[in-house]
């Protein structure tokens, strides 16, 4: 009789999924999301094309946050520097679209080591406080450059055409975003299980014995740093060729916290976390209004009139109610359900 | 056979020509026309969004009182964006997509309707936006996107011009706000400056969501400037004058469009009394504001009459030209014959400003300015003759 979950070898310990039949599910979802633009119209499209993105940010801050223990409040400062790293590059010189995925990464890589170098000195609410500083001091740089961002103008984004192949269409365009979301995923799963990844995680559980381990801290934070500004640069652009038209005003700092409260609903640390969580708390206002509006199309009314203010009590509530009876997060919840269903009729 | 085949074809093919198009257009019903709206709601930024759908809403339960659009109620469908771009994008699409609107109205501000504009392009639905107008929405013209109102740049030019002819040789003051509105009111200000020759002994420039002007204001009283353009919108103007106030200087003031609503005055206190504003749409206390309130009276809840300001009356004006559009249409009424229509307005009177008109390729109503000047007795802005 099966009694437990044992890793047997370190090949067991290190695969990027541990059962044949996660391949599976995860090939079926896949296949799910390519098909989904033929049989969803365009609103509930864009539900789909606003998760890929916004996993592939969250992604990057579980990368500081979730890996390392690096609390950061200004994320969305990476993210606007990655979509006007694309819309300078591409819209403004006419760069190739790759190019300009490229400067999304690299510029908030750049801008993240300037933010990183405190954090080799700051922990908790010292390091949020300057990286929250971060994001406010890159919005005046932005508005300040007019040359190079056309300050509070705004650069008008259109949608890429790489190698012949036009995601103008929003079916393409969530492919294009499809694509980078799964190259991101497995590049997060690879870190964690790589000796970078488990730096991280030794860092975040307790730097002073990672640095008698003989880690070093001032590279690794950095790295932390650099490899998630990356990674949310990317998305920043993702989300700016959404947008069609990249703007200071289009990224509000309200993002910074969704991204904080994805993490901490799915379960920090969890790259499944990270995908379970965007999809609950992106989806929960609309999942709302559709559960409300079976009974009264008065609340259905209530919901699209008054939608930010009711969406904005949502996300407090599901916060306060996961960090009550679900600290570990949604994954935490899908371990608990799959040890059940293993273990039954046994309770361990 | 040949014949019954033949007879069959034609009716087949005249069921297409009378009953097809208007079969197929989306947000149409016998009895029901579906008109969509995107608005921020919630947050600072409601104040217009609210006024705007107010408007709109006022619009059509007039149209609805006198029978709907050729025997078709109007349902108005509206959503709340926040003030966020993204879900301006997202409620554009909801309302095109699941609740099937047959036309658009409002679509937010400047930088919401900039990012929505790809996704009304692409739907092809007829849309008459009308709470922030921007050249971007008429420049290049969209076949299917008509702006009511006028541009920021033509409203402080007109502003400037007359503040300058009624005070020659005065020295400038300008403050303005860090963002793209800010922009817009730098350079229509900096092109009269050029052209007039004015003497700026002050220009600062101030971070969205400031509240305190303190030094701002010294150091414009230290300028000595005598004649100051205050670029703020709402809680922005009103900290600037009370500042004013406090230092016991009263330039001669001049605010803009966005700021030009009645509680601001209430705020402002004495502060406010003589100011300056510039505006497209007819002041409350003229005949033409006063008959506009009463019309509203009936046709919007008491709530919703206390959130009435000059938005209310673009959201008004735009629904108006929208409503006659689609109604000279007659009993089918289809994107195209709606966008032709608006093409063809001409000179279609609103009561709430000059009559409207766009044309061939022109997608701009191009509105006529007006200067008032604010009284704080009667809390109420006046036209300045």
């Amino acid at each position: 009789m099966r009694t437990g979950d044992y890793k047997q070898t370190y090949g067991e310990l290190v695969a990027l999924v541990d059962s044949p039949p996660v391949w599976l599910w995860s090939a079926v979802a896949v296949a799910a999301l390519i098909v989904a633009p033929y049989a969803l119209n365009a609103y509930a499209l864009s539900f789909v094309t606003i998760i890929l993105i916004t996993v592939v940010g969250t992604l990057g801050l579980n990368i500081l946050t979730g890996y390392t223990g690096l609390i950061s409040l200004g994320h969305v400062g990476f993210l606007v520097t990655g979509a006007y790293g694309y819309a300078v590059l591409v819209s403004k010189y006419q760069m190739h679209p790759l190019v300009g995925f490229l400067g999304a990464g690299v510029v908030p890589a750049i801008a993240s080591l300037i933010v990183g170098a405190p954090s080799l000195r700051l922990k908790g609410l010292y390091l949020a406080i300057t990286t929250l500083a971060f994001s406010f001091i890159i919005n005046t740089v932005i508005l300040e450059a007019r040359t190079l961002t056309n300050g509070a103008r705004g650069i008008p984004v259109q949608r890429p055409e790489i190698f012949g192949i036009s995601f103008d269409s929003d079916t393409a365009f969530t492919w294009l975003c499809l694509g980078v979301a799964i190259l991101t995923l497995f590049a997060t799963l690879n870190i964690r299980r790589s000796r970078v990844g488990r730096a991280f995680v030794a860092i975040r559980d307790n730097d002073t014995a990672a640095r008698v381990m003989g880690i070093n801290l001032h590279a690794y934070k950095l790295l932390a740093f650099v490899t998630s500004a990356f990674i949310t640069g990317i998305s920043g652009a993702l989300y700016g060729i959404y947008l069609s038209f990249v703007s200071v005003e289009g990224f509000p700092f309200l993002l910074s916290i969704e991204a904080l409260a994805i993490l901490i609903v799915g379960g920090l640390g969890s790259a499944l976390g990270t995908v379970l969580g965007t999809v609950l708390i992106v989806l929960l206002p609309e999942a709302t209004r559709l559960v409300f509006s079976l009974f009264s199309a008065q609340m259905d009314a209530l919901f699209s009139t008054g939608a930010q203010e009711l969406k904005s009590m949502l996300y407090g509530l599901v916060i306060i109610l996961f960090l009550r009876f679900q600290p570990r997060g949604l994954v935490g919840l899908w371990h608990d359900i799959r040890r059940t269903w293993v273990h039954w009729p046994l309770r361990y | 056979m040949k014949k019954y085949l033949t007879t069959a074809s034609l009716l087949f093919a005249s069921a297409l020509l009378v009953g097809g198009p208007a079969l197929a257009q989306q947000g149409i019903t016998d009895t029901e026309i579906v008109i969509g709206d995107v608005e921020p709601l919630t947050g600072p930024p409601a104040l217009l969004g609210v006024a705007a759908s107010i408007g709109h809403k006022i619009a059509i339960a007039e149209a609805n009182s006198a029978g709907g659009i050729n025997g078709r109620k109007i349902k108005y469908v509206l959503e709340d964006d926040g003030y966020v771009t993204a879900r301006t994008i997202q409620g554009a699409k909801k309302v095109i997509e699941v609740d099937k609107a047959f036309a658009m109205l409002g679509m937010s501000g400047s930088g919401q309707s900039i990012a929505v504009m790809p996704v009304l392009e692409k739907s092809g639905i007829p849309t008459v936006i009308d709470v922030a107008p921007v050249k971007f929405l008429w420049e290049p013209a969209r076949k299917n996107v008509f702006v009511v109102g006028q541009s920021y740049e033509e409203g402080i030019i007109h502003l400037v011009n007359y503040l300058a002819e009624k005070n020659p040789g005065k020295k400038w003051g300008l403050i303005t706000q860090d963002d793209d509105y800010g922009i817009t009111v730098r350079d229509g200000f900096d092109s009269v400056v050029k052209a007039k020759k004015l003497n700026v002994v002050y220009s600062g420039n101030y971070k969205k969501g400031q509240q305190d002007f303190s030094s701002d204001m010294l150091q414009l009283k230290d300028s000595g400037a005598e004649v100051f353009l205050a670029g703020g919108i709402i809680a922005e103007n009103i900290a600037m004058m009370k500042e004013l106030e406090k230092l016991n200087v009263k330039p001669v003031t001049g605010i803009f469009w966005p700021g030009r609503i009645e509680p601001v005055l209430k705020l402002m206190g004495p502060a406010g009394d003589g100011i300056y504003a510039v505006d497209y749409v007819e002041p409350f206390a003229g005949e033409a504001g006063k008959a506009f309130l009463e019309k509203a009276k009936p046709l919007v809840s008491e709530a919703e009459l206390k959130g009435i300001n000059r938005y209310t009356m673009t959201g008004y004006a735009a629904a108006k030209v929208l409503i006659a559009a689609i109604e000279r249409c007659g009993k089918r009424p289809t994107w195209a014959c709606t966008i032709s229509e608006l093409e063809n307005t001409k000179n279609v009177e609103t009561g709430v400003m000059a009559p409207i008109s766009f044309g061939p390729g022109v997608r701009f109503s191009n509105q006529k300015l007006q200067i008032m000047q604010a009284d704080a007795a009667t809390l109420s802005f006046k036209p300045v003759k």
